[in-house]
């Protein structure tokens, strides 16, 4: 090869670096803060990241509310998708993992140019995702997970949490049990920011009303064996066991319970109880006081209609009857693809601005009370259940027996709006899709 | 004296817990000693195990179907260990890697199996009426099925040592451990070997399977929460080491249930502790047999 034909293969590796480059800049410039070119103007159909569990502690209830996002697509759908627009879904496994959670969120924003995240049961997996949509300026519901932290030192202006939060539920519960159970109790917390977080809400209340902690015992997660915990509990005797304990770890501590009777020599007060959690368990597995947010056997309008709905979709289901995961998961994205209607745009601020403060009526979500987003935390306070097991069932499926349904102007996570700074709208990314 | 009698109940549960624990990495410990796979299946096939209980036993529980339940669910989990060994027989003698990769492939595809079989959702295996319900020691309750479970465990452990140590087969399969080339120049058929030897551990796996389902719940991924306590166990033990194994079993659960009662949040991370303690000074574990490299 002599001097020329090298200086001319140079220069044209130079100017082919140079397209190459020029491409690049050309593509990816514009990525990182605006999409707007990229679907709306082409009516392509708007996507939505399905961010939830199909394996690990929360696989069961993962798969409910992705019924439930998926049911709320559909109806949309029927009706013509929104602005014109066919929704579509991509789910991807979130393995009950925060690194996956950040993974999943990373690529279904950059790669997959989702509008819209949906979904978490695990804070941690929740606080994850919040954190790549707000980089990215992506409107993110967290439609499952109950972490006070959410709403407090985790919030984020893209993020709205859908599901009651463990304040709420120690707010409806704590008094009570310590006037009929007594004042010792021992908590059985899951070890990780929603366990910690709650069991911190559960023990400034106990306190507060005159009760006392006597031990917290840790649970770490996929604790399968409970011999140990469930030992120190019979040797301290307390009044009430407090968990806040959820996912397959439940599942196990409440078998392991029924083996030993134990249920029987202390009063147990569960948090909040999600439906996939106890589906199945059997009768006796269904002991104590736990919070929840919806029962598909409410008295109220259309709740049957609800019912009958998801058993016409989703026909020789496991779960014969939805739970309050599967309510919440289809209330957050009824509820998204409303604003983005309203709206008239998938432009994240215009989308976040229709969701904060939104009032919903209690019929429409099919509650006791009206529930509504509070613009400094972006929570949907909604109405909160305590329940416990239904000796009476009208039918196999119904093992809940509603005790009380509590308003949520009265179980206010007071703390929260303090703890939590949202972004300025200005420091969040325009992001449309 | 007190913390001493406090002390005792944690002592009994870790070893009670030790046993099951020995009694999951058993198979385990059997394919990875003879046969050098690391059948990462197993805790699938576990899982299986409890499935095949689920439909034996049905919604009414007798001792006779809770008995069934513990013959059929090892009998048809080593009818699908043997096809899984057939699938095997094409990565022996090449990189451990493929062995690896095919029993994880496994893994998954039993996983899916069940749950297109079963579905997703959490099962309960119920027990008959004689081994359900508490009793009470002293002034403390304890489920009574977790006697018959460590009962069966001890059995089991017993009974596949014997066939190992005094049997002609045992012998062989021991042989075959250590030199599956001479064996094979005696006149044994080393194929036929190996398919026993993995239909073998993977019926321990569906024993343990079944007997675990009460306390750990049966679900579709129950098997993670098994095969890795089974394969930290036969390393702590020493691989090859049938005693280690048992042993390791123990001291896990002793590690686990005194933690557990005492720095809680430690309980799981405990074993991995333990583990990294014990290999640290002693990296072919408790009871491994010295390395030609070590000096």
């Amino acid at each position: 090869m002599n001097d020329h034909s090298e200086v001319d293969q140079r220069r044209r590796r130079t100017l082919l670096q140079a397209i190459a480059g020029g491409t690049a800049a050309t593509f990816f410039g514009p990525w990182r803060v605006n999409h707007a070119w990229a679907q709306a103007a082409q009516k392509k159909p708007l996507v939505i990241g399905l961010t939830m569990d199909a394996s690990g502690q929360y696989a069961a209830s993962g798969a409910e509310e992705r019924l439930g996002a998926m049911m709320a697509i559909k109806e949309f759908n029927e009706k013509g998708g929104v602005l014109g627009r066919r929704i579509e879904a991509i789910h991807m496994d979130t393995e009950t993992t925060p690194a996956t959670g950040s993974r999943v969120a990373e690529r279904m924003i950059t790669r997959n140019e989702c509008a819209f995240l949906i979904g978490a049961i695990h804070s941690g997996v929740a606080n994850a995702i919040s954190q790549v949509a707000q980089k990215y300026g992506c409107v993110y519901l967290n439609s499952n997970s109950s972490s006070p932290t959410e709403i407090g030192k985790d919030c984020h202006r893209v993020k709205f949490v859908w599901d009651g939060n463990g304040t709420n539920f120690a707010h409806a519960i704590v008094k009570n049990a310590i006037n009929v159970n007594g004042k010792r109790w021992v908590m059985l917390t899951n070890d990780y920011v929603w366990g910690h977080s709650t069991a911190k809400a559960m023990r400034t209340l106990v306190e507060a009303n005159g009760g006392q902690i006597v031990e917290e015992l840790l649970v770490p997660q996929n604790t399968r064996d409970f011999s140990a915990y469930l030992l120190k509990v019979q040797q301290i005797k307390p009044n009430v066991v407090a968990t806040a304990v959820g996912g397959d770890d439940i599942k196990a501590l409440r078998q392991q319970v029924v083996q030993l009777k134990l249920q029987r020599t202390a009063a147990w007060v569960n948090n909040q109880q999600d439906w996939p959690d106890v589906y199945g368990l059997g009768p006796e597995a269904i002991f104590g006081v736990f919070g929840t947010t919806w029962y598909y056997r409410l008295d109220l309008p259309g709740v049957k209609e609800f019912v009958a709905a998801y058993q016409q979709h989703y026909p020789g289901m496991a779960i014969r009857v939805p739970g309050n995961v599967y309510h919440n998961g289809y209330m957050a994205t009824r509820e998204l693809l409303r604003c983005v209607e309203e709206a008239g745009t998938t432009n994240n601020v215009a989308v976040i601005k229709k969701l904060e403060g939104r009032k919903m009526t209690a019929r429409d979500r099919l509650q006791h009370y009206d529930a509504w987003i509070d613009p400094a935390t972006h929570h949907c306070e909604q109405t909160i259940y305590m329940a416990t097991y239904n000796e009476q069932p009208a039918e196999k499926d119904d093992i809940f027996k509603i005790l009380a349904q509590v308003d949520p102007k009265q179980v206010l996570d007071a703390e929260a709006p303090a703890a939590c700074k949202l972004e300025s709208y200005e420091s969040t990314p325009t992001y449309e899709m | 004296m007190d913390a001493l009698l406090n002390l005792l109940p944690h002592v009994i549960n870790g070893l009670s817990l030790g046993l099951l624990f020995a009694l999951i990495a058993l198979g385990f410990m059997l394919i990875v000693s003879v046969m050098e796979v690391i059948n990462l299946a197993h805790g699938s096939l576990f899982a299986l195990g409890a499935y095949v209980a689920l439909v034996v036993v049905g919604s009414a529980a007798t001792p006779g179907t809770y008995a069934l339940a513990l013959v059929v669910a090892p009998l048809a989990v080593g009818a699908f260990g043997l096809l899984l060994e057939l699938c095997m027989r094409r990565t022996y003698g090449r990189d451990p890697l493929y062995g690896l990769l095919l029993t994880f492939g496994a893994a998954i595809v039993i996983e899916e199996l069940i749950r297109a079989l079963w579905g997703s959702r959490e099962r309960v295996l119920p027990l008959p009426e004689a081994i359900s319900g508490a009793v009470l020691i002293g002034d403390l309750i304890y489920a009574k099925y977790r006697f018959f479970a460590c009962g069966i465990a001890t059995a089991l452990i017993v009974l596949l040592w014997l066939f190992i140590e005094r049997t002609q087969v045992g012998a062989v399969i021991k042989a075959g451990a250590y030199d599956s080339e001479m064996v094979r120049a005696l006149g044994y058929d080393l194929a036929k070997l190996r398919m026993g030897v993995f239909a073998l551990g993977t019926a321990l796996a569906a024993i343990a399977g079944v007997v675990m389902a009460p306390i750990w719940g049966i679900r579709p991924h129950v098997g993670v929460d098994a095969v890795v306590p089974a394969f930290l166990i036969i390393v702590l033990g020493g691989i090859g080491s049938f005693w280690g194994a048992v042993v390791a079993g123990l001291l896990v659960g002793l590690v686990v249930g005194l933690t557990g009662a005492y720095a809680s949040e430690w309980s799981l991370m405990s074993m991995y502790l333990l583990f990294i303690a014990v290999v640290t000074f002693r990296a072919r574990g408790l009871f491994g047999r010295k390395s030609m490299l070590e000096a």
